[in-house]
């Protein structure tokens, strides 16, 4: 069965065709560095205005890029669900309206179930059940995969994702945006023994993430050295503060792991595009005897090809949305 | 020939089907700020009161706006995605010349006025002419008391609160003896595809892909940073309406 996805939850405008949830025909992105850049952040108006621009280009794009007509898809597959809400609608439009003139089933998508899918996509023997660790800059969740469409959430942020922290930790230093790959960069030159940050939570029972804490802690750590406008070490600042990050994100998914006895875990999200975080879980992971997964490059990050397979999965539960399908820009993850 | 019309830049799904200079149907279904949960229904409907399905549908045109930029962007995307996928043509007409539309057969010249939220209006003045309208001004984007300044003759105000504004402005135009008239009215499904069929037949259609609102104002943000060229990027600046989070 032949689904196309649809993914504009935040700042990337994607579409993606996918054959019976496991090949990818086509995966395209169109990003917006450069508005992010400029902005120093996603403006959700600006975000959604250049949605509307590209999302023809883009759906487009994956169709002929796939090698397929439309008159060859059998399914929509749109996300629905968590994101920004001006930025969602145009998403949900368009698949809205290739559903009904295509007369093919359409299915609403939560972003969270996009990115577990992301990992099945890139691991099809990726066994179940397992823990998952979804990590981006807008979620920092522990799940319970116990099947595909059956999860438990575990532990979630309290307050920022561990995305979002390295973000604002970056244009705090004025280091550039988005704030992951930039640290990820700067940290292969740095001491990450160079400043003991703390690790918020990791001594207590909760497996619960908070990274606000961290983030003020490092800035009010060089708060006085900026203001004597002294030269800091940016690479060392940057790769102790990541260390800090991935010691507590590796430290919690093996605790779950643990507790639920499961020798299997999966990292999905946009920071398990972070060569520190893969490295220190292989490492660990190695040691305990468990097994770890982590996607494709090209699908850690937002794209539409994990939702298209989320969605053929839940069509396949038998969990098609009506014409009147809405988008819910903060939705649980429902279980 | 065939057009359907659709225009969700106002608190209603205005839909409407034309064939020639015959409406077909027409319909402006309670939106409010959710444009998106009933559209397609709302086309579908709107089809089938017309005894049409998707695929005889010839033309597609569309309201570009101004208006709500959330509710607007849905009625572009839907109605490009089925230009696209039909492989019909499109065309984006503004929504200020389609409620100018409507008012057609005034005696005076039409001003379109649409609420631009804080304090100001989308404005433009038209000629009703021989069942068409021609515009006359600049779009405007401003105050509403400064919009009297572009009026010297007798003029009927149309929008969806043409009758708040005119209300605000009749003193000035009083004071000045300039009779004017207001015909409150939201946007129509039916004048959309009038006008967009009056392009087709000069030969004029929009990209089906590039199909864009007409905003006619720029986003908060943008506005403040091209207001101070600052580079956001940079010392971690706060901008209004800026999420850091991702």
């Amino acid at each position: 069965m032949l689904v196309l996805g649809v993914e504009t939850s935040c700042d990337e405008t994607a579409a993606a065709l996918v054959a019976d949830g496991k090949v990818v025909l086509s995966n395209v992105i169109a990003t917006q560095l450069d508005l992010l850049n400029k902005y120093g952040g996603v403006v959700p108006e600006i975000a959604a205005r250049r949605h509307t621009e590209l999302i023809g280009y883009v759906i487009k794009e994956a169709v002929d890029s796939g090698g397929k007509t439309l008159a060859e898809i059998e399914a929509v597959a749109a996300t629905s669900k968590n994101g920004l809400i001006g930025c969602l609608l145009v998403g949900v439009a368009a698949a809205k309206a290739l559903s009904y003139s295509l007369r093919v089933p359409l299915i609403g998508v939560h972003h969270i179930e996009g990115h577990i899918f992301a990992n099945i996509l890139s691991n099809p023997k990726m066994p179940v059940p397992h823990i998952c660790l979804t990590v981006s800059g807008g979620h920092t969740m522990l799940i319970y995969v116990h099947d595909y469409c059956k999860y438990e959430i575990l532990g979630n942020t309290l307050d920022d994702a561990a995305g979002e922290a390295f973000d604002k930790i970056a244009k705090f230093f004025g280091i550039g945006f988005p704030g992951g790959p930039v640290i990820d960069e700067l940290s292969t030159k740095g001491d990450r023994k160079a400043f003991r940050f703390p690790r918020p939570l990791l001594g207590s029972s909760t497996l619960d993430f908070s990274f606000s804490g961290l983030k003020t802690s490092v800035i009010n750590a060089f708060k006085s050295r900026i203001a004597a406008n002294e030269v800091l070490p940016v690479e060392d600042i940057a790769a102790s503060f990541q260390e800090a990050i991935v010691d507590v994100l590796v430290s919690k998914t093996l605790r779950a792991a643990s507790e639920r006895q499961v020798s299997v875990v999966s990292v999905t999200g946009g920071v398990s595009a972070n060569r520190r975080l893969r490295e220190v879980f292989s490492n660990a992971c190695q040691r305990k005897g468990i097994e770890v997964f982590f996607p494709k490059l090209s699908l850690c990050t937002d794209n539409a090809a994990m939702i298209a397979a989320a969605g053929y999965a839940r069509l396949k539960e038998g969990e098609a949305a009506g014409l009147d399908l809405n988008v819910i820009p903060s939705a649980p993850f429902e279980v | 020939m065939k057009v359907l019309g659709i225009d969700t830049s106002s608190y209603v799904n205005a839909i409407g089907v034309i064939d020639g200079d015959k409406i077909l149907s027409d319909f402006t279904f309670e939106a409010k700020t959710d444009s998106l949960k009933n559209i397609v229904t709302n086309i579908d409907s709107a089809l089938g009161k017309a005894n049409l399905t998707l695929e005889d549908v010839q033309g597609i045109g569309v309201g570009l706006g101004p208006g709500s930029w959330t509710g607007v962007r849905i009625g572009v995307t839907v109605g490009k995605i089925l230009a696209y996928v039909t492989k019909r043509p499109v065309a984006g007409v503004p929504t200020l010349e389609a409620l100018a539309y409507n008012a057609r057969n005034v005696t005076t010249l039409i001003c379109s006025i649409i609420n631009a939220g804080r304090d100001t209006v989308y404005a433009a003045i038209y000629r009703p002419q021989k069942g068409a309208v021609t515009r006359l001004s600049e779009y405007y984007v401003g105050d509403v008391q400064k919009l009297t300044e572009m009026i010297t003759e007798p003029t009927t105000f149309t929008g969806p609160e043409a009758q708040f504004y005119s209300k605000l402005m009749r003193p000035t135009f009083e004071s000045q003896s300039i009779n004017i008239e207001v015909m409150e009215d939201i946007p129509r499904g039916y004048a959309v595809a009038m006008l967009a069929e009056a392009r087709f037949q000069k030969g004029q259609t929009d990209n089906v892909l590039s199909l864009e609102p007409m905003y006619l104002k720029e986003s908060t943000a943008k506005a403040f940073v091209n207001r101070y060229s600052i580079n956001a990027g940079v010392k971690g600046q706060d901008l209004p309406g800026v999420s850091s989070g991702r």
